[in-house]
């Protein structure tokens, strides 16, 4: 029992999130019962939560160094015009032969893409010392005038039918794109816990003046953690490309606020140092299944809007509460076993 | 910072006059004053909250949710009037900004995650609970409509009639006015002081609640403000426009010198903010580009103009030998 109570003591937040998310989910069931368990219903809340699930990692990310990324919407769509781009046949002829060298090129080509956008905001972040805000701000209007620039505000349509696939295949029924989010979350969740650099994005995140004079290079720290954002950026952009078929500049803007509404909900402290890939994937996982349950309900865009603010607000008032509460609990108060634990994770754990 | 924008300003007019001498007409300069008024307000409002230390972007959101509703009540009341068109706008900003100020105050988490919530939260609930019913030129109120067409005076040239708009001296009644809050009033020396250090400012005795609910108040209000004159000069009144171009507007603030850290900031550097996006909004065309060129130029100047900016003070930090968390 007392293990148990310093379980729930050691991950309030977590705790907190998976109750809710577990009242959504039987809400959802009891309202809408077979629509919202069906197979198809299931693997279209699959397909819809790839993208934005990468997205959502790359902001919390962001999150967890104490910044914030402004620009992964813009960038994910100027990688997808790139990757589109080179689909379209405009800079590579497409042959018969040829299709898989050109999927091949283009994939590589929106990842490039992404890591360089990612790279240029970690470069303004980390040489330059603008606050992030400030720099991915600049940058966001920087990529879409880029994606401006090449398409003209037009639409880059695929036309190699079997990119394609990449949304659609399965893989004993589940969506392959759901299989690609999951392994880039297991990959971050290892690099953030397993990893030297995974660690220091914490320290970082809590004082990046502490972690300077532990004789950790700062500046590159940030360079890679911004590099592995563009990655994911890039990532999410093939997705996009694939399941739309199509590129163009203003796709996915609403996806911008929603990435901060999850990263939030999911408990990462937007100044820094605090959040957990797993609260992340949970918190994604109840917002597609609000999201797919508005669909079945016809609700209309703003209805939708309205929640997602209110929502966004209602978390951060409770933190806010549970927060001065735990902080108003005499020290004395906690169990003595606790404390020596607590001292061991001092600004890493957590 | 405004030295360095001016030369930037001035170089892209010689280019573009030297490139197209039809440039320099009254029509390029009143068409600009026209549309740069409703921007020039909003960003006066950004200047605020950005020098005290904070970043909203709800004000798009406030200046529809009140503008608005303040066109369907004057078309309820069936009182077609301009002036109270904008009080009651005015005071609905004023009462949404002050919302954003207790949240923000009492929550005491970032201003840009708040303000977020409060956009979606604004927009969305007015849309849920009076439509988005558009109203065009023939449908909206009078009032508007004229006084969006309504001129100083007008100037004859060989293309026609080109009019200076009333809305001019309404902005440089705000800017003169902000510049003196700012500039010449202890509450406005209250503003950068809790913008430098909140700590230091509350142990001073000046009430951060106070200041924060008069600088968000205030931002709301010109947002209500800018939302009259948006309706006017567009004769167009339409509940879903407007609201995703906050990003802009507070670029075109951050390019005149304020610093998001707080504390810095000047009406002047707003103003060169707020022509070089009006530049690059209208005289692209003179220099044969289309307007998908618009946001390559502008993004490319904010980035320079952040770099210089964020370059002087990194390099003096190191001098100082003063580690901020960056």
């Amino acid at each position: 029992m007392n293990t148990f109570r310093n379980l729930v003591r050691a991950d309030r937040n977590f705790n907190i999130l998976a109750v809710l998310t577990l009242a959504v989910v039987v809400t959802m069931v009891a309202v809408l019962g077979d629509r919202f368990l069906s197979g198809s219903n299931m693997q279209s809340m699959a397909t819809q939560i790839a993208e934005f699930g990468l997205l959502a990692l790359a902001m919390g990310l962001a999150m967890l160094t104490g910044g914030i990324d402004l620009s992964i919407v813009a960038a994910a769509v100027l990688s997808a015009i790139v990757c589109a781009k080179f689909l379209s046949g405009d800079i590579l002829t497409i042959t018969d032969s040829n299709s898989g060298l050109v999927m091949g090129v283009a994939i590589l080509a929106a990842l490039v893409t992404g890591v360089l956008c990612g790279l240029l905001n970690g470069l303004l972040i980390a040489k330059f010392s603008i606050p992030p805000i400030l720099a991915t701000l600049g940058t966001f209007i920087l990529f879409t005038g880029v994606g401006m620039v090449i398409t003209n505000g037009q639409s880059v349509a695929v036309a190699l039918p079997a990119f394609a696939n990449i949304g659609i295949a399965t893989f004993a029924s589940i969506p392959m794109i759901f299989l690609i989010m999951c392994v880039a979350f297991a990959g971050l969740a290892f690099f953030l816990k397993y990893t030297r650099n995974g660690r220091r994005i914490f320290l970082y995140g809590e004082n990046s003046v502490a972690l300077r004079f532990s004789g950790a290079r700062n500046e590159r720290l940030i360079l890679v953690t911004y590099a592995v954002i563009g990655l994911l950026v890039g990532i999410a952009a093939i997705i996009m490309t694939s399941r739309v078929n199509s590129a163009r500049v203003g796709f996915g803007d609403s996806y911008l606020l929603q990435a901060i509404l999850v990263v939030v909900l999911a408990g990462f402290d937007p100044y820094g140092g605090r959040g957990r890939v797993g609260s992340l994937f949970l918190s994604l996982f109840m917002l597609q299944s609000l999201q797919s349950a508005f669909t079945i309900m016809r609700l209309d865009p703003y209805m939708k809007t309205f929640i997602w603010g209110a929502m966004l607000l209602t978390v951060m008032v409770a933190n806010h509460i549970l927060n001065q509460q735990s902080a108003k609990r005499p020290v004395a108060a906690l169990p003595p076993q606790a404390v020596p634990k607590a001292r061991e994770n001092v600004g890493v754990q957590k | 910072m405004e030295k360095y924008l001016s030369a930037i300003i001035l170089a892209y007019i010689v280019i573009v006059a030297v490139k197209n001498p039809l440039f320099f007409s009254p029509e390029t300069l009143f068409d600009m004053i026209r549309s740069g008024s409703g921007v020039m307000l909003l960003a006066l409002g950004v200047l605020l909250v950005l020098v005290s230390g904070g970043i909203d972007v709800s004000f798009t959101a406030v200046a529809i949710v009140s503008s608005y509703l303040s066109v369907l009540t004057i078309l309820n009341l069936g009182i077609d009037n301009v002036i109270l068109a904008s009080i009651i706008a005015i005071a609905i900003g004023t009462g949404l900004g002050a919302i954003n100020a207790l949240l923000i105050h009492y929550l005491k988490l970032p201003t840009l995650i708040v303000t977020l919530g409060t956009m979606s939260v604004f927009h969305g609930l007015m849309a849920v609970l009076f439509g988005t019913k558009s109203y065009p030129l023939g449908q909206m109120p009078d009032s508007l409509a004229n006084f969006g067409s309504a001129n100083l005076f007008t100037v004859n040239t060989e293309s026609g009639r080109y009019g200076l708009t009333v809305f001019l001296p309404i902005v440089v009644a705000a800017v003169v006015g902000i510049w003196f809050m700012l500039n010449r009033t202890l509450l406005g020396r209250s503003v950068y002081a809790i913008g430098s250090d909140e700590e230091s400012a509350s142990r001073l005795g000046i009430s951060i609640l106070k200041v924060k609910l008069f600088v968000y108040c205030t931002t709301g209000g010109l947002a209500g403000l800018m939302g009259i004159i948006y309706f006017s000069e567009l004769k167009y009144v339409n509940p879903t426009s407007l609201v995703g171009t906050e990003l802009m507007v507070i670029a075109a603030v951050v390019i005149g010198g304020a610093k998001l850290t707080g504390g810095e900031g000047t009406v002047l550097g707003t103003i060169l903010g707020v022509v070089t996006v009006q530049l690059f909004d209208k005289t692209l065309v003179f220099l044969g580009l289309s307007s998908s060129w618009n946001d390559l130029f502008f993004g490319s100047v904010l980035l320079a103009s952040l770099m210089v900016m964020y370059r002087r003070q990194r390099l003096a930090d190191r001098r100082n030998l003063v580690f901020v968390a960056s």
